[in-house]
């Protein structure tokens, strides 16, 4: 499903397992520098390891978890909606 | 047509202005000129006044910009930020006004947990740390703090506080390429108001930012504007659709989940 070279793509997949999974999402609202995600357990989201796959910060408030990554957000998008 | 006159020239102008943003949206690329303002008024037959018109408007929509002297080019897309990542003093020269900054504080500190936490660093890692009261044709505007990693560029300050923190990062290969911002209402403080010399009004607006360039945090500043004397200018443009799994149903494209903050 991921394309090992595209780091958009690996982006993309690093960041649907650090939100637990796809079957964990709810939705997914990119906006400009955020992806602002709508989960169905908060637990299962990896915090540590989406900062490592890239994030500069990840905020949580009840099931709603925003990832911050700058205007990647515009190039990954697609991925996103691609592996979804 | 009763009323050809006026109706008449408003639909020219609309047809320069479409036929304008479809080349900019097709043949031309960033950078292009576009046409003269004359083999406009030729093609349309219409006034030199209507085609200026159709090109104004672009240009306040930042669709296209004037290079003095040279002519009307496809400006770059300003896509990628919500509001500018521009300074003070770039954004009081644009509005025509002369950029100030008086120095009140300036020297290195441990980086405080708040300041510590924004730029991704440890508690107490040393920051060039700035306070400057900013002023356009000599007003009072803003109060601005902001703290950089020394580690980045130790001598930031060695010949005194550089009169554009930016362009002293980007003299150092640290471009600022994003960031976010927080903007809040409140009340002045005493002393914000004291150094901001408001009467009347205690209104300031708060602004926090992050700045980022590319993979690395830059750059922490808190800056509080006097209310009475600054807005917020904020270009918007349509949400993205939202993503949903193709396994839930029914896609929900663009629509604003309940509880989401935007």
């Amino acid at each position: 499903m991921t394309q090992p070279d595209d780091p958009d793509a690996r982006l993309a997949a690093a960041i649907l397992a650090g939100l637990g999974g796809v079957e964990n999402i709810e939705e997914i609202d990119p906006c400009t520098t955020r992806l602002r995600s709508l989960v169905k357990d908060p637990a299962l989201v990896d915090s540590a390891g989406l900062r490592r796959a890239g994030a500069f910060g990840v905020m949580t408030h009840g099931r709603v978890v925003q990832v911050v990554l700058g205007p990647r957000v515009d190039t990954i998008a697609s991925d996103l909606a691609d592996l979804m | 047509m009763v009323t050809a006159g006026a109706h008449g020239a408003e639909h020219k102008y609309l047809a320069v202005r479409a036929y304008l943003t479809e080349l900019v949206a097709g043949e031309l690329a960033v950078g292009d000129a576009v046409p003269s303002e004359r083999s406009l008024t030729e093609k349309f037959g219409v006034s030199r006044m209507t085609v200026r018109q159709a090109v104004d408007a672009l240009v306040t929509e930042g669709v296209l910009e004037r290079v003095q002297g040279r002519g009307t080019f496809v400006a770059p897309p300003r896509a990628d930020f919500e509001m500018r990542l521009t300074t003070f003093g770039e954004e009081a020269r644009r509005r025509g006004l002369t950029p100030g900054a008086d120095v009140l504080e300036a020297g290195t500190r441990p980086a405080p947990p708040h300041v510590a936490e924004a730029l991704d660093c440890e508690p107490a890692t040393p920051m060039h740390h700035v306070v400057r009261l900013r002023t356009t044709d000599g007003n009072p505007m803003s109060v601005e703090e902001s703290w950089i990693p020394v580690h980045l560029v130790p001598g930031l300050l060695d010949d005194g506080v550089p009169e554009s923190l930016y362009g002293a990062l980007r003299a150092h290969g640290l471009d600022p390429t994003w960031g976010e911002e927080t903007i809040t209402a409140a009340d002045g403080t005493d002393e914000e108001r004291e150094r901001l010399q408001m009467r009347g009004t205690h209104a300031v607006m708060r602004a926090a930012r992050r700045t980022f360039g590319g993979e690395a945090p830059l750059m922490y500043s808190r800056a509080c504007y006097r209310g009475d004397r600054y807005s917020v200018f904020v270009p918007l443009r349509e949400a993205r659709p939202t993503i949903v799994p193709r396994t839930t149903g029914t896609p929900r494209a663009g629509r604003v989940f309940e509880g989401s903050p935007r």
